[in-house]
């Protein structure tokens, strides 16, 4: 049993950002880490790899360095490879360590679980074959394995991203099948003037384009009617450039078209979520120091709403500030000194977000898939499956649940929950806000029978104690 | 074990459950996964069995005998249950227990009262009901829905409509927390209130009952609480994954049997609830019409009434 001042979940970011700020100020923290190594998804084991991968990775990796350093403080414990699966409370973390359960108590709680990519369902997207492009991206950064011959699609910037990455490694890929069109960059340009505050971004984004252009690599963009072919695995891939049809033989295909809060731990706890209909997602209500609806609660980083990994960092940051204050580790001027520091730099990193979000939204027939397209991939139910169930009476996801089992497989929901609840609402002609979402229960994740029966008989014990 | 007449109800339930279930899955094609292989009430110590099986006598007895059940000692129960573990010491088999699916039950059911022209109104929020002539069904979006009967079976719901309709409707929430692991090879034959195993692979593990209002949460406590009992009857349980879980409230009557009542205010409108309503599906899709019809092949259901409320 751990007992501290702030629990983190999540070393990303937000969270190592947080930990080091809050431990500066004198208060305890313990930060829970899935991974082996600190760094989250964006900054994965950036300890080992940045010496030999860099080059290939790029100087934004490297940052990731100066934050798991920061994790060295005397008034941080740092546990890897634990895996929360409750939260009660809002005090109460329980989870899993080399296979064996434990709790915490803390007097605050942030969560720092950043972003999960968005779900691509397509026509042929359960093929093997097929992944995401984070997962890909994992793939290089934990153990320098690139995928050969491999056709990426979807948009934005992550995209471009790990193309060039794939550039860089040697195993260049065949091509880019872009979904976003003419006219989204059109409606973007409507942001562009308050993008160029966070010009950095777009220089960076100008500059992978333009080495994507030496590499040679072809860009479809605008692709319509997407399709992944293949009887026992992806064989190619096909599409519509306007009406003019594409065909690409490939045996990798790469998804991604944008990354999404991960919210089922602020959902867990009942945290409110509202639609952001400007990012396509779901974002929990918190204040402006990522204080939620459970006071005892904080949530910074992409998980709050995406920004990316800068932004995280400086917000993980103001929630620490607030963290301590509540914990009187910080007199109220002096937070409100530094926050105001830290939400000018904030804001800037924010300043290109609407431009990106408008110029890359998510690719409307994955928004909308084919009846035939599995949503849920655990218990195979179809999008037609949904729009069934939404004739049958079914308002919400919880009840499509109950109809089709559909998010009850091991994922737990976070790979169909966000395409369920856009189905049944387009169905229904109910807004999102009103669909709604699944009720997250615990396990967050999953969860031995053992280590849960060993929990309970250390809790007798304390009870004869 | 408590009431010979309730007893009796879910008896003639489950002997109606075979043909209702190929009724439905004939006319729907959803198979039902009913199984009527008998089901154990598993015991960890000598006293709580022995305990049990002379409350089960007493009831045998009050029905005239017609209440089978065995016992099984620990190598009996094992050479049925090989996963079971060493602290089980022995079980009760109620040759009529079964289990069925009930997803696949709820599903059944929302097709087949459409495919026989019911009409189901969803997401309407019942805020009154009166009887001008007709009975008269208003909602919060304006709906209002007219007829010559109405059943009242609202789950919970009943604890504010029921008044409204003259009837007691003395009901609770009880919590019971249940959990359920990855899918598994056939580990359990039989169900029992500790785990079983559905159709589809994933053993169902739980409930608790807990009085805590209308909170349907899941607390670690609980949840461990039931990993621990399960672990003990099934010990290779102790690898599964468990993937989800879920609070529910039952909704109970002061007693725990079901409540069905004619109201005494508005006559033409019945109180159904029950806190076993896949086990009793049969008999409300059966028999229950002919009670709410009057006809002369209803069912005696006076035993259920509110009237046993206010006796004592």
């Amino acid at each position: 049993m751990y007992n501290v001042d702030l629990i983190i979940i999540g070393a990303g970011p937000a969270g190592m950002s947080a930990a080091r700020r809050a431990a500066e100020l004198g208060i305890s923290v313990l930060i829970l880490d899935e991974q082996p190594v600190a760094g989250g998804q964006i900054y994965r084991n950036v300890d080992r790899a940045s010496a030999v991968r860099s080059d290939i990775l790029g100087k934004e990796y490297t940052h990731g360095l100066a934050l798991t350093k920061g994790l060295h403080h005397d008034n941080i414990t740092l546990l890897k490879g634990a895996v929360v699966w409750q939260i009660e409370e809002g005090t109460r973390v329980a989870f899993t360590q080399n296979g064996t359960g434990a709790l915490a108590v803390g007097k605050r709680i942030l969560l720092a679980t950043g972003a999960l990519e968005r779900p691509m369902p397509l026509s042929g997207w359960t093929l093997p074959g097929v992944m995401t492009a984070g997962a890909a991206q994992i793939l290089l950064k934990q153990s320098g394995i690139a995928c050969q011959g491999a056709v990426l699609v979807g948009s934005g910037p992550l995209l471009y991203l790990i193309a060039t990455q794939m550039v860089r490694a040697g195993v260049p890929p065949l091509a880019l099948i872009e979904t976003q069109t003419t006219r989204d960059l059109l409606r973007s340009m409507r942001h562009l003037g308050g993008a160029l505050r966070g010009w950095p971004y777009l220089v960076k984004g100008l500059r992978m384009l333009w080495e994507l252009r030496r590499a040679g690599i072809p860009r479809h963009v605008g692709a319509t009617g997407i399709t992944i072919e293949g009887d026992q695995a992806a064989q190619a891939i096909s599409f519509y450039i306007g009406k003019s049809a594409h065909r690409i033989e490939c045996d990798t295909v790469l998804l991604h078209h944008g990354v999404i809060p991960n919210t089922q731990a602020a959902r867990s706890i009942d945290i409110p979520h509202l639609w952001d209909a400007a990012q396509n997602c779901f974002v929990p209500e918190c204040d402006a120091w990522g204080r939620s609806a459970v006071a005892t609660v904080f949530i910074a980083g992409d998980g709050a709403g995406i920004g990316g990994a800068k932004a995280a960092a400086f917000a993980g940051e103001i929630a620490a500030l607030e963290i301590a204050h509540d914990l009187e580790g910080i007199s109220r001027p002096d937070r409100d000194a530094a926050a105001r520091k830290l939400r000018k730099h904030l804001a800037i990193e924010c300043a290109a977000r609407p431009f990106i979000d408008a110029a890359y939204p998510p690719y409307a027939g994955a928004i909308a898939p084919q009846d035939a397209t599995i949503i849920c991939r655990c218990e195979e139910v179809t999008a037609g499956d949904i729009r069934r169930f939404a004739g049958l009476g079914c308002l919400g996801p919880n009840q499509a649940k109950a109809f089709g089992r559909s998010g009850m497989g091991p994922c737990q929901g976070r790979y169909c929950g966000l395409s369920v609840s856009q189905i049944l609402a387009t169905a229904n002609n109910i807004s999102l806000d009103d669909t709604g979402y699944y009720r997250i229960r615990p396990p967050l994740k999953p969860v031995t029978m053992g280590e849960l029966a060993a929990m309970a008989a250390s809790e007798i014990n304390e009870v004869k104690e | 074990m408590k009431q010979p007449r309730y007893a009796q109800w879910s008896q003639t339930s489950a002997a109606a459950w075979a043909g209702f279930a190929a009724e439905l899955s004939d006319a729907t094609g959803h198979d039902l996964g009913l199984e009527q292989n008998g089901g154990y009430d598993l015991h960890f110590s000598e006293e709580s069995l022995e305990a049990t099986v002379s409350q089960y006598e007493v009831l045998k007895e009050k029905l005239g005998g017609d209440y089978p059940f065995e016992v099984l000692g620990h190598n009996a129960l094992r050479r049925e249950e090989p996963a079971i573990g060493p602290k089980v010491v022995g079980a009760i088999l109620h040759r009529q227990d079964g289990h069925a699916n009930p997803l696949n039950l709820l599903r059944a059911l929302a097709d087949d009262v459409r495919r026989l022209g019911g009409q189901v109104l969803t997401g309407k929020h019942v805020t009154h009901a009166d009887k001008p002539d007709l009975f008269r069904v208003s909602c919060a979006d304006g709906t209002e829905v007219h007829a010559r009967k109405i059943v009242l079976s609202a789950g919970l719901g009943a604890m504010s409509l029921g008044p409204v309709l003259g009837f007691k409707a003395p009901i609770r929430p009880q919590r019971g927390q249940v959990m359920i692991t990855e899918k598994l090879p056939k580990l359990i034959n039989r169900p029992s209130l500790i785990a079983r195993q559905t159709d589809e692979g994933g053993i169902q593990i739980g409930a608790t009952n807990e009085e805590v209002g209308l909170n349907n949460g899941v607390t670690q406590t609980g949840l461990s609480g039931l990993a621990a009992e399960a672990v003990a009857a099934f010990p290779s349980l102790a690898k599964a994954q468990l993937v989800r879980s879920w609070g529910a409230l039952r909704i109970l009557s002061p007693d725990g049997l079901p409540i069905y009542q004619e109201s005494p205010d508005m006559p033409g409108a019945y109180l159904v609830t029950c806190h076993s309503g896949v086990t009793l599906a049969a008999a409300h899709a059966r028999f229950l019409p002919d009670w709410l019809e009057g006809t002369d092949g209803a069912p005696n259901l006076e035993a259920f009434s509110e009237d046993r409320f206010t006796l004592s």
